[in-house]
Parts: structure tokens; sequence; C-alpha cells
């Protein structure tokens, strides 16, 4: 665990821990109320340790599964067991030597704390620590424990790359955070832990770069945190809905990625993240329209390439957003604008389909919908069955069958892999959405709404902000400079200077933050 | 916020509804794309018999479609004062809409081209559907109808074939271009005459109409660009065909690449020189009432094909055939002139150059450009330069083997 962790409790807890009762003199008795409390489960482990004069006892108690064991045990045998203190029998004859020789044997283990009421020894409980409690003493030792099952870091499974950094989030926060930590070793990488819900007690921090994030963001971001009220957090995706600016707009406006490296670019952006315990997908605020078509990998390959791929992605989302769309109005409404040739292979095609054309793009993308969600739940081995009777049994026989004609099956795969180009999946998720909307609206207006739908989608666009950022920034409103890393990216010694809307603070890269944080208010 | 947003939607929603243009939706399937369209004149009564050459798309797509016996086009006439009305006609006997956006083709009877075809062409205007660039030929000793009626063999779609042969012959032959509908129109409102180009029917044009007649390697009918139609207000007078034909392209400044026989020293028209690149230059002036057209041609070629010995490696040989070239040239042009002056007909534009250089003189000479036009002098000079010899400079053949 990274030792720069701030602790700031949320002023919720504070009113908790005042009609918390204490702990008890009578260790029996103290010990049967925390089980009494954890409802008997099974998993809380209390284990008595009896002291030489048989009077003074000690218990450690800790929940399995939470806790590391090999350290427990550790500690347990050096701190409590008999062996150990008949080595040093004199010294701790009364109880409260006893007391103070365990929480010294604690340092060796790291983190120690002494709690002396129910609810934080509970809280501490269910967060992994080892409670120490003494019979006669009416505070225990938590020692720090934490440990337990959880997953490796392994290769990320939904930002996949070719070149870069093969590690991934975990559902650990510790874990998390010091993968980012391991990649910005500065002073001024500041982390901040909160908990929020009220009955998951979620532990979640923020993270910025002091110097580099804007402070009145960074306020923004914490009231809006602190603003939230509900039982649980059990993923990033409930924080982003419950702090997104625009809640009813199609698209995203906070980014999530579960790359350490992508975070940490975007840290020294000056955005902020905010880790979530319990899942690797970390949100990054504020987002920016074409965050969501940047991969990390942009700035791993050269220049030229990455450029030329961008350019594809941004193909790619005009093909997945308006391809059937505007199939379906060149076919229904503007056939003199197909070549000759083609219109007629066209209507060749379309010979003896019993559907009008929307119909058909509808039968088909639908079906595209079903196999795509089928797949996704499937485990793996089945999901490619899914696909192979989706991709030949279905595409194949319905040609065939003349249900649909061969045009709109290249139409709709084209752009089912086009959607499947963009990086971001939430991204794509809001486009196939957007694409209904616009079919339905050119097959009823052609072309004509095709400009209309797509001149109110832009509107909308320009309408969003994420954290105060205008969110088709820096397109629109226009920042010159910051056009390097947009539709293209330029070479990396072309970028001196950050971004302007998401940083207004230390703007050259190379300057240390540090310099800047004398003066706050530059800018 | 919202409201606003909602507000906008709602406008933007409502006023695209009120402002909708060309926005009836029609399946391909309710369409019949017309590819030609064919004119005819009617024997005992005015109006005008109007052939549509309709796209069967179940036979024309190589595609995997329900393949079928059908021609890949269908024919069908009606008859009417107005072309629109002919074709608002024909729908009772059709299944589907005439469909005119892909129009390529527009053929005019030459019965009904002999008797004017100045007012034939409002609708190409006016209608949205219809396109300025259709391509117009008239049908050289036949009606309209039986050559849209011809199957071509390669193209599926013959209108598309017709359209491609005039292309082709027009840019390595030179005898015709491509005119549309469009330069017609400027032909019929602009000084001068105007020129069409020709298709004839060979062969039997009742075995063309078959599909079988596409089943043997000669097929026994077929078209054949043949000529340009000279119209003089705007009907049909003369015929130019072969030098006079590809003089015209000259003088119009047309001509993208063609082929000239020239001379050698001992046989006639044995040195084939393919012509790439010709430039001409038209200045009109008027001397003593006269006008005097000043041409120069600039044009360069290289040599394809000698029948004959030539020492194509000697400056002279070459300085010799240039003039042959040039010559050769002259020769055509002065024949395009006189076979129009002949026919009192300006279809070189002519009068158009000099009412724009030289407009106060054209005042003088407006009323009767005509009889003025065929008494106009040549003043012609072709400078002709040959590039290149092909890949080899002397033929195989020695040149003892001369005698």
């Amino acid at each position: 665990m990274p030792k720069q962790t701030k602790e700031s409790k949320t002023a919720e807890m504070a009113s908790d821990k005042e009609q918390s009762p204490p702990i008890l003199e009578n260790l029996e008795e103290n010990l049967k109320q925390i089980q009494s409390k954890l409802g008997n489960s099974p998993d809380l482990i209390i284990r008595n340790y009896e002291s030489l004069d048989h009077v003074n006892h000690a218990a450690a108690v800790y929940i399995n599964g939470l806790i590391d064991m090999e350290r427990v045990e550790d500690y347990i045998t050096h701190a409590l067991s008999l062996d150990s203190l008949q080595e040093k029998a004199e010294s701790v004859a009364t109880v409260l030597e006893r007391f103070s020789f365990a929480k010294g044997k604690a340092l060796s283990i790291g983190k120690e704390k002494i709690v002396e009421d129910q609810n934080s020894l509970l809280e501490g409980l269910l967060s992994g620590d080892t409670m120490i409690l003494f019979q006669g003493l009416t505070k225990a030792i938590s020692v720090s424990t934490s440990g337990g099952e959880g997953r490796a870091v392994t290769e990320a499974t939904t930002q996949v790359n070719i070149r870069g950094p093969k590690d991934s989030f975990t559902e650990s926060l510790g874990t998390n955070l010091s993968l980012v930590r391991k990649r910005i070793k500065n002073p001024n990488l500041w982390i901040e832990t909160l908990t929020i819900g009220a009955v998951t007690k979620t532990d979640v921090s923020i993270v910025h770069i002091h110097g580099l994030a804007n402070e009145a963001m960074l306020q923004e971001f914490r009231k809006k945190l602190s603003e939230i009220h509900v039982d649980s957090i059990l993923e990033s995706g409930y924080i982003e809905q419950l702090i997104e600016e625009n809640k009813y707009s199609p698209f995203p406006t906070i980014f999530n990625t579960e790359r350490p490296d992508s975070v940490a670019g975007n840290l020294l952006e000056g955005r902020i993240a905010l880790f979530v315990d319990g899942t690797p997908f970390v949100l990054i605020a504020p987002a920016t329209f074409f965050m969501f078509f940047h991969t990390v990998e942009d700035y791993y390959q050269r220049y030229d390439v990455s450029s030329l791929i961008r350019i594809l992605r941004f193909m790619c989302l005009l093909i997945s957003l308006f391809g059937p769309a505007i199939f379906v109005a060149a076919l229904n409404f503007h056939q003199e604008m197909i070549p000759t040739p083609l219109l007629i292979n066209l209507a060749s095609q379309r010979e003896g389909v019993p559907f009008p054309v929307v119909i058909e793009v509808l039968l088909l993308e639908v079906t595209f919908e079903i196999i795509r969600e089928a797949g996704i739940r499937m485990p793996s081995p089945i999901g490619q069955t899914v696909s192979i009777i989706g991709g030949l049994v279905l595409g194949q026989a319905a040609v065939q069958a003349g249900i649909v004609s061969p045009a709109m099956v290249i139409v709709v795969s084209l752009t089912g892999i086009s959607s499947f180009a963009t990086p971001a999946f939430n991204m794509a998720l809001s486009v196939r959405l957007l694409r209904f909307v616009i079919t339905f609206v050119s097959a009823y207006m052609g072309l004509y709404g095709i400009a209309i739908t797509g001149l109110i989608l832009i509107a909308h666009l320009c309408s969003l902000r994420s954290l105060g950022v205008p969110y088709m920034s820096p397109v629109a409103p226009f920042a010159a400079g910051d056009q390097k890393d947009i539709f293209l990216r330029t070479p990396l010694h072309f970028m001196k200077i950050r971004r302007r809307l998401v940083n207004l603070k230390s703007s050259v890269p190379g300057t240390s933050a540090q310099l800047r944080k004398d003066n706050p208010h530059e800018n | 916020m919202r409201t606003k947003l909602i507000g906008l939607l709602t406008l933007y929603l409502g006023v695209s509804v009120l402002l909708t243009g060309c926005w009836n939706s029609r399946e391909l399937n309710d369409l019949a794309i017309v590819s030609g369209i064919g004119m005819d004149k009617l024997d005992d009564e005015d109006g005008y018999r109007v052939t549509f050459q309709i796209i069967n798309p179940t036979s024309s797509a190589p595609s995997t479609g329900a393949s079928s016996s059908q021609p890949p086009v269908m024919v069908i006439s009606s008859t009417d004062r107005t072309i629109f009305g002919a074709l608002r006609k024909a729908s009772r006997r059709m299944t589907r809409q005439l469909f005119f956006a892909h129009t390529q083709l527009m053929i005019v009877g030459e019965p009904l081209a002999r008797s004017g075809i100045n007012n034939l062409f409002d609708i190409f205007e006016r209608s949205h559907e219809l396109r300025l660039n259709t391509t117009v030929l008239i049908a050289k000793n036949s009606d309209a109808a039986s050559v849209l009626k011809l199957l071509t063999a390669l193209e599926t779609q013959p209108s598309t074939g017709l359209v491609k042969k005039t292309q082709n012959t027009s840019r390595v032959w030179g005898e015709n271009r491509r005119i549309g509908v469009f330069e017609v129109i400027n032909g019929i409102t602009g000084e001068g005459d105007f020129t069409i180009n020709g298709i004839q029917i060979i062969g039997s044009a009742e075995e063309g109409k078959k599909k079988s007649s596409l089943e043997q390697t000669e097929a026994p009918a077929g078209s054949i660009m043949s000529g340009l139609g000279v119209f003089k207000n705007g009907k049909l007078i003369s015929w130019l065909n072969g030098p006079e034909s590809r003089g015209t392209q000259w003088l119009l400044d047309k001509l993208e690449e063609t082929s000239v026989n020239i001379d050698s020293l001992d046989r006639n028209k044995d040195i084939s020189v393919n012509v790439f690149y010709s430039k001409t230059s038209v200045k009109v002036d008027l001397q003593e009432g006269k006008p005097v057209f000043h041409i120069h041609i600039r044009e360069e070629g290289s040599i394809n094909e000698a029948g004959s010995f030539v020492d194509l490696s000697k400056e002279e040989e070459l300085e010799k055939l240039k003039k042959e070239l040039a010559e050769q040239t002259a020769s055509e042009v002065k024949m395009a002139l006189k076979a129009a002056q002949e026919k009192r007909s300006d279809i070189f534009n002519f009068g158009n150059e000099l009412k724009r250089t030289h407009p106060e003189l054209w005042k003088t000479v407006k009323k009767d450009w005509n009889s003025v036009f065929a008494e106009g002098e040549l003043d012609l000079q072709v400078d002709a330069y040959i590039r290149g010899t092909g890949m080899r400079l002397k033929p195989y053949f020695p040149v003892e083997k001369r005698e």
C-alpha cells in the first residue's frame, strides 16, 4: 500500500463513531458481542490465548478469507503465543505490559492502530484487520493484515494492445494504486481515499497529480462524490452514472479504462482518476469525445502509423453511425445518386426480396445484435458456435432464401465490424444505439433526415460538458494548439504544450509541477 | 437547458417535415429504370411515339440473384403529343413507375430529325430526373425504336453499350464526339448550326431483338456509329461521313486521338500515324464583307506502322512524313468545310466565335450569316510533329526489296 494515502473519512462515518458503544473490559462478553453483531457468521475466527497466570486472557479476532494467513500466524506467534511470552516472562506480567508488547510486535507487520469502540473494531475486521483484545482492557490492537484471495495482475482483456505494457488492473484497490504509482514516481501523485455506499462501504480513491490537475475541477469532483448517497457501489459504473453531468445523454462523459498506462497518461494530462475497490475499471474525468477514439498504443507506435489508424477509426465511427442509414436513404430516396451499373446490380439483388429496404436493414441489424449479445454472455467455447451459426447459417441462408439481399449483408457486417473499431466499448454502445435512430429517420426522410439528425447530434455533443470541460474540445470550442493530438497524432516532439482546456495550470511539460505549486493562482 | 434542447429538437423536427424536398420514398423494386429513350415521328398525326428501353434487373446483373432467360431490357412504346404525356401513358402497360435518373441515351429517329427536333429537349431541362448529359444519337435510316430494341454483345445494357461505343470511337478514331443533350440545346440556341452523331443498324433489325442473336460469334445484327448528322434550323439536312466527319472534329477542336494513314515514297497511305495530341485554335474575322477563318492546328503523332521501307532514323525522312501528315490533315479539314459550305450550314461555331470576338462585325452579317458563311475563306495552318517511331526505327524489310 502506498504510504501517502490520506485517510479522510466522511462526515457520515464520524457520526457513527459517536453512537458507537465502547469496548468492554470483559473479554468474553466482548467476543460474544462481536459474534452476535456479525450474526454468528462462521468465517469470524476467534483464537484465545492464555497468559502465564491463566488470568490475563487475550484473543485474536479476524475474518477468514479477508486476511493474509501467513502474516496473522507470524504475528500471533510472536506477540501472543505462550512460547514467546515465556521467553520474556518477567516483562509481560501485567496486562498493560502485555498490550504494549503485542503492539510493539505489530511493528514488524506494518500498520497498526488502537481502537476503542466497537464500530471501528467491526469496520477494521471487515476490511481485513486482525483485532487483538485483552481481558480487562477497553481498547484493542488493530493490525493491518488484509490480504486473502485476489486475482493476480493479468493481461488486459477488454483493452488489448500489440505494443505496450501488458498488465491491467485487478479488483484490489491497493494493487491498482501501486500499479499507477510504479509508473509515476513523483511525490506529487496524490491519493485521497473515501468510503462510499452506506452498506457496502466501498473504498474509492481520487488520484491526481498535484500541480497538474486543476484545483477547481478537483473540488468539483470531490463535491460530486460526497453527494452520492446510495447503499451500494459494486462497480465504478455506479459512480460514473451518479456523477455524470448529463444523465440523459447517450454519450458517456466519463472515461473508463483497465490499463494502468492509460490512467498514468491521463493523470499526466491533468485529469483526475477515480479508483474503486472491487473493480478493475478506473474512471477518468474530465473526458472529451475524442478521448474515446484514442488508445495508449497510438503513442507507442510511430506517429505516421498512429495518425493513419486514428483517421481510420473516425471513418469507422461514421460508417457505424451512418452506414445503414445512408444505404437506406440512397436506395429509397436518392436512386439517382448511385452509379448506373451499381444501381442495376442492387436492383437485381433486390428482385424478389419481400421486404422494404428499411425492414431488411432492421431484420439484419437486430439479428446481428442478438448474435453479438448472445456471444458475449456465452462461455467462450459456445460463443464461437453462436457466431458460426449467426454468421454462416443466418447470413448465408437468409440471402439464399431471398429474404435479404447480399448487399445488405455486406452493409450490416461492415457496420458491425466498424463499431468494433472504436476502442472504448461504452462509446461503441452509444453509437450502436444512435445507429438505429438514424436509420429510422433516414427511412422516413432520406439524406435530409440524416443531415437533420446529424445536426441535432452535433448540437447535443457541443452542449455536453465533463467536469466543466466542453465535451467536443478542442474542436468546439476550437483550440488551434491542441489539434496536434486529435485526428492525427503528430510526432511527440511537436507536443510541447499541454492540453489547454483540461489543464489550466502548468502548460509546459518538463517544468516541474512543484515549481508551480508555490503560485497556484498563476493563470 | 434541457427544455431548451427539447424545444429546439421539436422545432427542428417540425421544420424538417415542412421543408422536405424530393422525399418520396420509393423502393427499388417499384421502379422501372429507363436506360434509353427513343423519339419517333408518327406517320399520320401530330405527336411522338416515345420508346422506353427499360432495364430488367433480374437478368441484368451477373450476381447470384435469380437468373432468368429474359432479355436484359424490355422496350415499350407509347404515343402522345408530349414526352411527359407519353411516359405517363406508358403506365398503362408497365407494372412499375418509369424512373429516368439513369437514362443515358436518347435516340431520335431520322424521319423525326428531318422534320425538326428543336422542341424535344425541354423536358430534359425541366425534369429533376432526366439528365442533361444524356447522350443523343440520330438513328440513321431507321426509327429510334428499332435501335433501342437491338441487343448488344459484351455489354448487357444496350444503352450503356451505345454510349460506350460513342465514347470509345471518339477517343481513338475521332470521327465522332460525345454529344449530350446540353450541347444540343446549346447548338439550338446558339448562332449557326450543329451536328449530332448518327447510329446505323447493320444486319437484320428483326434478328437483333432476339436473345438468341447473341449466341453466335457473329451477331446477325448490330449497330455502327456512322457519321455526323448536320442540323440546320433544327432539321437534319445531310450526313457527314469519314474524312468530312473527322475534319469537323478537327475544326471544332474535339479530336482526342486518331489514326491517319499517309503516303510513303512508293505506296499510297501505307504509313499509319497515331495522332495523340491535337489542338485547334480558331479566329474569325471579316475582310471586305467576307469571313476569313484562321485555323491553326497543332498536332503530334507517332508512327505506329510502316507498310514499306522508310528510314526513320533520318531527319529528312521524318520531315517528309510530317509534311505528309499536315497535308493529309489539311485535306480532311478542307473537305469538312466544303461540305458545310455547300449546305450553307455553319456547324463549326464560327458564327459564335465571330459574335464573341467581334460583336460589332457580327451585327453586320448576322441576318444572312448562312450565305456569308458559305463564301468564307479558309486560312489554314497545320503544324504536325512526329514524336516517336514506336519500338524500332527501320522496318525489318530491307531496302533492296523495295523494287
